[in-house]
């Protein structure tokens, strides 16, 4: 799957490439807005990461001429500003969904990942690893072919770590994914830690051990 | 008190006394001057009774001057030289059951006439005089209490007149805002001193708007710029912690310099969404029931209120709609209820949450004792214990002043009490 992103910021641009390219995408970038219609009209992509302050003007144009021309493509909308008229702008013409700077490059891979899976994308709907199978329409998970009874959090997390394989997911980012702005809270990475500690009850029951390592005082990583 | 009160009230004081002196000095002056005048007159009624007494006439015989009495009598040997003036009081003679006293003034004497001695006692009535003396200080006293009224009157009008732009300049400064970038104008006015006192001012206002200005542009400035950096460091910390191959003591250090940095984020978009409601942002506006976005926040926050085993006790007393920003209302009450989950109790706290007409609040029990309320709303004002940024309450505090609310908070019984009049 290819993914275009649209970012002036040399230093998040390098960072956000490498990090989804690590993830298994395929990722070409541009600076300005001409050069980012020029690539779409040159290459198919499947997503677009789009900054909205461009050095030649609003990412929101470019998002404009994507839904004109390419309704197919999902747009993630990244904004500095934390504006909500940013936000309400761009969902309005069609972004799929948007992130606010700064973010958590796994946000970001797990953002990117909703997006394309909900625009039906490789015409698969599940993330499959050797013996688990989480089935992102259904929201179930399948491990050694018996459903796992998850809770929502439980399965929150999961899908969150397993779209962001072999990366370490800090705490912070896991608490913030789930909880928003309400991760402010001393208790949500107990929260976090103990979810993890069920998860990873589950899956060892299921016969599935290393799915979910814990690195001591960072946070954790999916698959080893 | 007013300052043209207190100035009216010395003026008057100093009247009441000046008049009251004047009026005790005159009484006086016209006491003697009527003794002097009534002492004179004995004086002539002496002569004439000497030379009569000298002519052989019959002291009885002697008419005195009007209103006067005169006694006669022989004695022996003469034993008083020269005139002896008494005055007394005594009741009325005619009608001894009244209560209108008599003054007598007397002159007794004795003379030595042809070989007899004779002791004359010459009985003058004051009452009269006196009576024209009271009437006088009556009249007086009238005059002035008239005169004082007048005075206050005047001096009451007067000053307010010559007070006015003072207390104009005082209304302008009292509704200024620094916030509304307003130019104050003043009445003009012909008194040095408050023309001078309009001016500096003037100045003052100008000073500290602009200073004003420029601390708020440079602290929006500062978080908008800081933005940035802070996503580079956090991105490139969160890769460098992608490596595996660290000792404990860099993971240590990796996940102590991630944590500030998080912090740091987090303080950072604190700050911008406060000057984001300062800067009036947030106008959109839908219509909102209260008890519903209660309701909603609990849900959200289900997960910590069961970690705590908080009860919550619902008390909505009534259905209420606002016209407000759905995201400010969000952020209010996201800060009144994690506030009260997180200050709470361990165990078995609990969370009362009451809607009324006009008004809502939140209470909960904590562990924390009463909060020094003097800064309680002001920002980084945080409890040491919690590390928290310190930026809540503020929050609450700029949301319920952009909406012209009223928040109090209360502690009573350990249970801590947030009310918001709306």
């Amino acid at each position: 799957m290819r993914i275009l992103i649209i970012e002036d910021e040399k230093s998040l641009r390098e960072d956000v490439v490498d990090y989804l390219t690590e993830n298994g995408y395929k990722c070409d970038f541009a600076t300005t807005i001409k050069s980012a219609l020029q690539k779409l009209s040159d290459v198919v992509y499947s997503c677009a990461l789009v900054d909205v302050g461009l050095p030649d003007g609003s990412g929101i144009e470019i998002v404009e001429h994507i839904k004109k021309n390419n309704p197919e493509m999902g747009v993630i909308i990244v904004t500095a500003k934390n504006a909500l008229e940013d936000k309400l702008q761009g969902l309005k013409i069609g972004a799929d969904d948007y992130l606010t700077k700064p973010f958590h490059l796994s946000e970001l891979s797990a953002r990117v990942y909703s997006v394309l899976r909900r625009r039906n994308f490789g015409g698969k709907n599940s993330l499959v690893f050797d013996g688990l199978e989480i089935d992102t329409t259904e929201k179930k998970v399948i491990a050694n072919g018996t459903q796992l009874q998850l809770t929502k959090k439980e399965y929150e997390i999961l899908v969150y770590l397993a779209s962001n394989p072999t990366h370490l997911i800090t705490k912070e980012a896991l608490a913030d994914a789930i909880w928003g702005d309400k991760a402010d809270m001393a208790t949500s990475f107990d929260f976090v830690y103990s979810q993890i500690k069920n998860l990873k009850k589950k899956l060892n029951e299921a016969d599935l051990k290393n799915y979910i390592k814990v690195v001591y005082g960072m946070g954790y990583k999916f698959k080893d | 008190m007013k300052l043209l009160t207190k100035s009216n009230i010395y003026t008057t004081i100093t009247t009441v006394l000046l008049f009251a002196m004047g009026i005790f000095i005159v009484y006086q002056v016209i006491m003697i001057r009527l003794d002097s005048e009534v002492d004179e007159q004995l004086l002539s009624t002496k002569e004439k009774i000497v030379k009569g007494l000298s002519d052989g006439i019959s002291p009885n015989e002697y008419l005195a001057n009007i209103g006067q009495k005169i006694y006669v009598r022989k004695i022996e040997t003469q034993t008083i030289f020269g005139n002896q003036f008494i005055e007394y009081i005594e009741k009325d003679p005619k009608d001894p059951s009244s209560d209108g006293d008599i003054t007598q003034r007397e002159l007794l004497f004795q003379t030595a006439v042809n070989g007899n001695v004779y002791e004359v006692t010459i009985c003058n009535s004051l009452t009269e005089g006196k009576k024209i003396g009271d009437y006088i200080a009556v009249v007086v006293l009238i005059f002035m209490v008239i005169s004082v009224i007048i005075l206050f009157l005047l001096n009451r009008l007067i000053s307010a007149f010559i007070w006015s732009p003072f207390y104009d300049t005082l209304t302008k400064i009292k509704t200024w805002n620094i916030k509304k970038n307003e130019v104050l104008n003043f009445k003009t006015t012909d008194i040095d001193e408050f023309h001078l006192l309009n001016d500096t001012v003037k100045d003052l206002t100008h000073q500290i708007q602009a200073d004003y200005h420029n601390l708020k542009e440079f602290t929006e400035n500062v978080s908008h710029e800081a933005q940035t950096p802070l996503s580079i460091i956090s991105t490139k910390l969160e890769l460098l912690m992608q490596q595996d191959n660290y000792n404990d003591k860099q993971n240590k250090l990796l996940v102590q310099i991630y944590n500030a940095t998080q912090r740091m984020h987090k303080l950072n978009e604190g700050l911008i969404l406060l000057t984001r409601i300062e800067n009036k942002q947030f106008v959109e506006t839908s219509t909102i029931e209260l008890t519903h976005a209660f309701d909603e926040k609990i849900e959200v926050l289900e997960d910590f209120i069961e970690a705590k085993q908080i009860t919550i006790e619902k008390h909505y007393n009534k259905q209420i709609t606002k016209e407000v920003n759905p995201i400010l209302l969000t952020i209010l009450l996201n800060n009144l209820c994690i506030n009260a989950i997180k200050y709470n109790l361990e165990e078995g706290g609990i969370i009362r949450i009451t809607v009324d007409e006009d008004s809502f609040s939140v209470e909960n029990t904590s562990y924390i004792d009463k909060i020094n309320r003097q800064f309680l709303f002001d920002r980084f004002n945080k409890n040491s214990i919690s590390g928290s940024l310190g930026l809540g309450l503020s929050l609450i505090k700029k949301i319920v002043d952009f909406y012209n609310w009223q928040v109090t908070y209360s502690h009573k019984d350990g249970i801590h009490k947030f009310k918001i009049y709306m």
